[in-house]
């Protein structure tokens, strides 16, 4: 356990060290404050792009049978309002938010790999520009953004909206996963002196679980998408039902990130909320313990509830009433929060500024989309309304109600500490209103049109009675929304230029990042407060009432993992994940009586002394490590030069029995098998490929001296690695070539 | 046809030899726990009636070749429900005098490795509905008590590191977050498997010997061999996780309300070189 | 005829069951709703007055468990009733006592294709498309097995009950029952595709007596009139040497292919292309004139057909009974 102090002194040197124009400044900056300001504003362009796409749809449905948008055109509209919704703007304005606000209220200087965030960055904003590129090409993805196939498979969408919208969505994860690691890292390993785990914000504890989420969710998507390219570029039969494939097992995939991604979205605004509504109501958060371990319960829960987006696929019985209890489970958690945040306001001193306006909001309509979600969570309910206006209903609640409310609020209670200058009062007002008017005009009446039958997702209608009246009210209440979001954007220029000026603390706020000036200077903290409470700047400014003379927690240990092995770890969580289901689909569809070529085409024999190199490369490897703490700087060298050795023959052994595979004719479009086989042993080999890669920059480093018994936790980051890579082969070995699940 | 009446009658099975082990077991822990029988003892009233309804209950009779999902819930109350409590009923001083013994201590502590337990409570889980297991057990008396030791036993080393009464074995609240949740996984991936799969996983429960004469009276119930298995896969998948969860709650309450090293030097040593580091 | 909000106005078993259990989760919904609301806005209005600093309450440990009781119960409640209902809905074929699944127990195949749905009655060997005829009888239920011979679709009739996927490679199995006799109007529920708007179909619930005759009638293979009238004539050679066999089945002819609706009894039928418009000689001369303007995207192309031809085309056609 060492204490992140090597960490901390080198990343003073990470400033760039040109002096430069601005915007050289901001493409080439490191700060966690300005890369969080740039997700935020990439966020808001996308917003209005999907906010634009939004308005042309509900144009097309203000009337029947309107010829406004084609059906390609609005089936575009929609999938690319759905993805930018969920991956451009919600993600990363989270993620922005995130960036800027947890260093600050942990008391860190700085993310804890401040390359990484910019790298996390760029990866998301090239991704959205390749996904928003596939308009120019005049085929923007169409399949929706969940794609089901075999819609969004090569047969049924020949054009290459779909690839953009698979390249895209995969670049874009990961920069999502780096992220999210940085977060998770930050928030384990960079905290101030005396701030323990139990006594962080509840913000700083929602991003945790929000990454945790992120970490162990996203790879679900990258196997389904690398499936379905490989389907679309190389013609396997992964989701082709009439070559074996499953149509299901998309779906299944696609909802195993897809739920977790419901909760991605949500946490955080949870977090935001149960920071403005204690402040607002000059009381501490009411059950923080509750808040925080039902959050915990959500993200356990939130794993196993996927196929309640599946029920009407017709799973059976038995798992329908599985998922149903699971999903109804999640009521629970969600109801102690509803409770402890009414409960916080109750008896308070409310000040009822605009933020506080948004928080009431976010609480009424959140609730309002939590119940249709337990109507949804009722089985029989969901064979009625699911895949109508009612869920469209449903989710936009929950996501804009719930989420994009909880997040104007934020801006309101932070803006003054990102910029200085206090937001106008008078123009949030009108911008809630706009907002709540428009929001609820827009979303109640779809409760309504579900209920009469309309999918979604139709280009147009037939006039049935009510529909067009219903549907043009859902229309009128969009532009509302329009307009208050230009009053937003007004209003955040004008209170950029003359706003009043903010101070250090406004609000008479409790947690870190209010113990520091507004705008923070680049190193965030002159000095840091005493941290003997979970609010440190109240206990500050009210001595008197301080919190640590009420309320005890638990002490800071002064435990800090070590960054690099946490993140590695935190990255091969993911892996791990990516992997399992890789390998579920090979057991899945090689279970099946298979016909043609089967796993008996393989040299086992072979294969398992190859494998053995790669199992005693781990050997070596620990060796190496060894002698690298032990000093002895040549045998480290030698015996790392062996563990690539060992690596590189193993990759040779694969080539070889690749040589022999597609010399017989056995290619991964033979059939079922031979993709599924391709896939999980390719996906492999690319990362022992990787793996030696790192150790050769390690090897190279090791031979220049650069390389030393200080730094071996680095080298032991790359060996959690390289001994994971391993393990997943064993699994491999185990499942593909010696049957062991058939 | 014998009327509902008959049937309930012989559903229960008063005289199962397992009163034998509740009878030494209660013994053992009034010895013990003698000077201080207290809220703890609950929780042993509740083990033991646990324990005796797995097998004079008509879950009991129904488990002994009748129904698949009888004989997972048997199962489950032997590995989580009596071992959980049975834990949850030692009070700290009675085991602190039990464990101060080295040989016992080194023991505590071998089980306190999460593998062990973690492999043992999930080990006997797969191991005992492979097929082949399955049914031996089912048809053979003395590998169905074999079976059901082994249940109680590994019942116990899955749950020590959790709930074992001294503080000194129990896991890290981060590690216990990951054990649970693993074992909740690995609960899941059997159920999935016992739900879905379309071979018998326990072949005598598809053709039982129909002793007691209800045979016809639970298929007109609509329990017929294949709805059996899938409530079985069932049962091993929503309940145990839903009490993994619930522990994982516990153990997240013990997180908060640590608060006893408020003054031991190496934490005050740390904070200060971390400071440091920060400013 | 259809209902304004068909999901509130059940007309089988099945639907009235999902929409009991709807109503009261909703006023369930509703009495959580008012006490939440009830709550924020009295501490808000309270709380707005008060300008002294509030007693720091950091919450209790009983408060919370005793708010959780009513969520439990609920939940607990909810898990029960929807798990029966699960249970009684379930349409899935039985296996016989020797492990085989009875086929004859299917009274219908609905299968989905982009954008129009095939249906077909195994027992009496009828083929339709997008009108699905039943008795009407509140103690008989079609056993109907759905499917998808492209992309996933979703078969849903509100009035009647749940939804189901009809999905490629898999078939799906659900009851379908009506009260009353009437006409139920049914719609894909999944997205398929450029025309997923237009992919409607209707259920028409008749008496005994009607649907017995109704079988009757498409069971004869196309009791088209001997001697057809000189358009309708011309009208049919043209049907042959055109592309029309390609993809269309008249039964009894050399038209076999089954990639578009079968047309042996076409004139019967209500509607043209799954709801677009109604089936009148004059709308299906719109329709042949150019199905892309009508339905834009739908697998049938417009054939620039000379308004000759389409006379007589639409002549041929309206002899399909």
């Amino acid at each position: 356990m060492t204490t992140g102090s090597i960490e901390q002194s080198e990343r003073t040197s990470l400033e760039p060290p040109v002096t430069s124009t601005l915007l050289l400044d901001w493409v080439s900056t490191l700060d966690h404050k300005r890369i969080g300001i740039m997700y935020i504003l990439t966020a808001m362009f996308y917003l209005a792009i999907g906010g634009f796409e939004a308005l042309l749809m509900r144009i097309q449905l203000s009337m029947p049978n309107n010829t406004f948008l084609s059906p390609e055109m609005f089936n575009q509209l929609f999938t690319m309002h759905g993805t930018t919704m969920v991956f451009l703007v919600g993600m990363p304005v989270l993620t922005g938010f995130a960036n800027y606000f947890v260093p600050l209220m942990v008391g860190a200087r700085d993310v804890a790999f401040p390359r990484l965030n910019a790298f996390g960055f760029w990866m998301l904003f090239f991704g959205g520009l390749l996904l928003h590129f596939s308009f120019l090409t005049g085929s923007a993805p169409n399949a929706g953004w969940f794609s089901y196939v075999p819609l969004s498979s090569k047969a049924y969408s020949s054009l290459q909206g779909v690839d953009y919208w698979i390249i895209g969505l995969l670049i874009m994860g990961v920069g999502s996963v780096s992220g999210a690691i940085n977060i998770f890292a930050t928030i384990i390993c960079l905290r101030a002196p005396g701030m323990s785990l139990q006594r962080v914000p509840l913000f700083v504890w929602m991003m945790l679980m929000q990454s945790i989420l992120i970490i162990l969710a996203l790879p679900a998507l990258n196997s389904a998408l690398a499936m379905l390219l490989i389907d679309r570029w190389l013609g396997s039969a992964f989701f082709d039902p009439t070559r074996g494939g499953s149509a299901v097992l998309w779906q299944h995939y696609f909802w195993i990130f897809g739920h977790p991604e419901v909760y991605i979205l949500i946490l955080p605004a949870f977090g935001m909320i149960s920071e403005v509504i204690p402040v607002f109501s000059r009381k501490p958060i009411y059950g923080y313990t509750f808040v925080a371990a039902s959050s915990v319960a959500i993200v356990l829960l939130g794993y196993g509830v996927w196929a309640h987006h599946m029920f009407a696929v017709g799973l059976g019985m038995y798992a329908d009433i599985f998922f149903a209890v699971g999903s109804l489970l999640i009521a629970i958690p969600t109801g102690i929060k509803v409770f402890n945040w009414t409960a916080t306001l109750w008896g308070g001193e409310i000040k009822f500024n605009t933020s506080m306006h948004f928080a009431i909001a976010f609480l009424l309509q959140f609730v309002i989309g939590g119940l249709t979600g337990i109507m949804f969570a009722a089985v029989p309910i969901d064979w009625q309304l699911t895949d109508t206006y009612f869920v469209v209903a449903h989710f936009h609640y929950v996501l804009i109600g719930g989420t994009v409310f909880a997040l104007f609020s934020a801006a309101y209670f932070w803006f003054p500490k990102m910029s200085g200058r206090m937001l106008s009062e008078r123009w949030g007002i009108l911008h809630f209103w706009l907002w709540v008017l428009g929001f609820n005009m827009t979303f109640m009446v779809q409760h309504f049109l579900g209920m009469m039958g309309m999918p979604r997702r139709v280009y147009t209608y037939a006039d049935n009675p009510g529909w067009a009246l219903l549907n043009g009210i859902s229309s009128l209440g969009a532009v509302f929304m329009a307009i208050g979001t230009l009053v937003f954007l007004w209003n955040i220029g004008t209170s950029l230029l003359r706003g009043k000026i903010a101070g250090d603390n406004p609000w008479d706020a409790f947690t870190l990042e209010w113990a520091t000036t507004s705008p923070p200077p680049p190193e965030n903290f002159t000095v840091i407060p005493e941290i003997k409470s979970r609010r440190p700047v109240w206990d500050l400014n009210h001595p008197e009432n301080a919190d640590w003379k009420i309320e005890k927690t638990p002490v800071d240990r002064g435990i800090r993992p070590n960054l690099p092995k946490l993140a590695a770890w935190a990255f091969i969580a993911s892996e791990a994940v990516f992997f399992l289901l890789l390998l579920i689909a090979y057991v899945v569809f090689n279970t099946r009586s298979g016909e043609g070529v089967t796993s008996s085409v393989l040299d086992v024999t072979r294969t398992g002394i190859f494998s053995l190199f790669l199992i005693s490369s781990s050997v070596t490897f620990w060796i190496a490590e060894r002698f690298l703490r032990a000093g002895k700087q040549s045998a480290f060298v030698l015996t790392l030069g062996l563990t690539i050795l060992l690596g590189i023959t193993f990759l040779a052994g694969q080539a070889w029995e690749y040589t022999g595979l597609l010399t017989n004719n056995i290619t991964i479009n033979t059939n079922l098998f031979s993709a599924t086989f391709f896939t999980v042993t390719g996906f492999h080999g690319i990362h022992v490929t990787a793996g030696v890669i790192a150790l050769f920059v390690m090897l190279m480093m090791g031979i220049k001296g650069n390389l030393t018994a200080d730094k071996s936790h680095v080298f032991g980051a790359v060996g959690v690695y390289w001994h994971f890579v391993d393990v997943v082969w064993l699994a491999v070995f185990g499942i593909i070539y010696l049957g062991l699940l058939q | 046809m014998s009327s509902y009446f008959d049937l309930t009658s012989g559903l229960w099975k008063w005289s199962s030899p397992v009163w034998l082990l509740v009878l030494s077991l209660v013994g053992l822990y009034i010895i013990f726990h003698h000077r201080a029988l207290g809220k703890r003892s609950v929780f042993f009233v509740l083990a033991m009636l646990a324990l005796a309804l797995a097998y004079v209950s008509p879950i009991g009779v129904l488990s002994d070749g009748y129904l698949f999902s009888a004989h997972v819930i048997q199962h489950l109350i032997l590995l989580l429900i009596v071992p959980l409590f049975l834990l949850l009923s030692l009070s700290e001083s009675a085991a602190e005098t039990l464990f101060r013994q080295p040989s016992l201590n080194r023991l505590g502590h071998v089980m306190a490795v999460p593998f062990v337990g973690w492999l043992s409570g999930l080990g006997v889980m797969w191991f005992w509905h492979v097929p082949s297991f399955c049914n031996a057990s089912t048809v053979n008396y003395s590998l169905g008590i074999f079976r059901d030791a082994t249940f109680i036993l590994a019942g116990l080393a899955f749950w020590w590191p959790i709930f074992s009464p001294l503080k000194r074995f129990h896991l890290s609240a981060s590690l216990s977050v990951i054990y649970l949740f693993s074992a909740c996984l690995g609960c899941t991936l059997l159920g999935i498997y016992i739900t879905f799969t379309v071979i018998s996983v326990c072949p005598a429960f598809a053709n039982p010997v129909d002793r007691l004469g209800i045979m016809h009276f639970l298929y007109d119930q609509g329990m017929t061999p294949a709805t059996d298995q899938r409530l079985g896969g069932l049962l091993m998948w929503v309940p145990p996780c839903s009490l993994y969860v619930c522990a994982i709650m516990v153990v997240l309450k013990r997180w908060y309300a640590e608060m006893d090293y408020l003054n031991s030097p190496k934490t005050a040593g740390a904070t200060s070189s971390l400071r440091e580091a920060q400013s | 005829m259809n209902s304004v909000i068909p999901v509130l106005d059940p007309a089988s078993p099945q639907a009235e069951a999902i929409h009991n259990l709807f109503l009261l989760v909703l006023l369930i919904s509703a009495v959580i709703f008012a006490i939440v609301a009830g709550l924020i806005l009295i501490a808000i209005s309270r709380g707005r007055q008060r300008q002294t600093l509030p007693e720091q309450d950091f919450g209790s440990e009983k408060s919370e468990i005793f708010w959780m009781i009513g969520p439990v119960i609920i939940v607990i409640w909810l898990v029960a009733i929807s798990a029966n209902l699960i249970i009684t809905l379930n349409a899935i074929p039985q296996a016989d006592p020797d492990g085989k699944t009875d086929i004859n127990e299917i009274d219908l195949i609905v299968t989905g294709h982009q954008w129009w749905w095939e249906v077909k009655y195994p027992k009496s060997g009828v083929i339709t498309a997008n009108e699905i005829y039943i008795p009407a009888d509140k103690t008989k239920k079609f056993r109907v097995k759905v499917t998808s011979a492209d992309v996933i679709h979703c078969f849903w009739v509100p009035q009647l009950g749940r939804k189901i996927d009809a999905i490629p490679g898999r078939d799906n199995y659900i009851w379908l029952q009506a009260s009353e006799p009437g006409s139920y109007q049914g719609r894909c529920s999944e997205y398929c595709g450029a025309q997923h708007a237009w992919m409607n179909f209707k259920v028409y619930a008749v008496t005994d007596a009607e649907f017995d005759q109704w079988v009757a009638s498409e069971q004869l293979a196309n009791k088209q009139p001997k001697l057809l009238s000189p358009l309708a004539n011309s009208g049919k050679q043209f049907f042959f040497q055109a592309t029309c066999p390609q993809c269309h089945t008249i039964y009894g002819t050399p038209a076999e292919a089954t990639i578009g609706p079968d047309l042996t009894h076409f004139a019967h039928r209500k509607e043209i292309g799954a709801g677009v418009i109604e089936n009148t000689p004059e709308n299906l001369a719109l329709w042949l004139k150019d199905p892309q303007a009508l339905k834009p995207g739908c697998k049938m192309p417009d054939f620039k057909l000379s308004d000759e031809h389409l006379k007589q085309l639409v002549a041929y056609l309206e002899t399909l009974k």
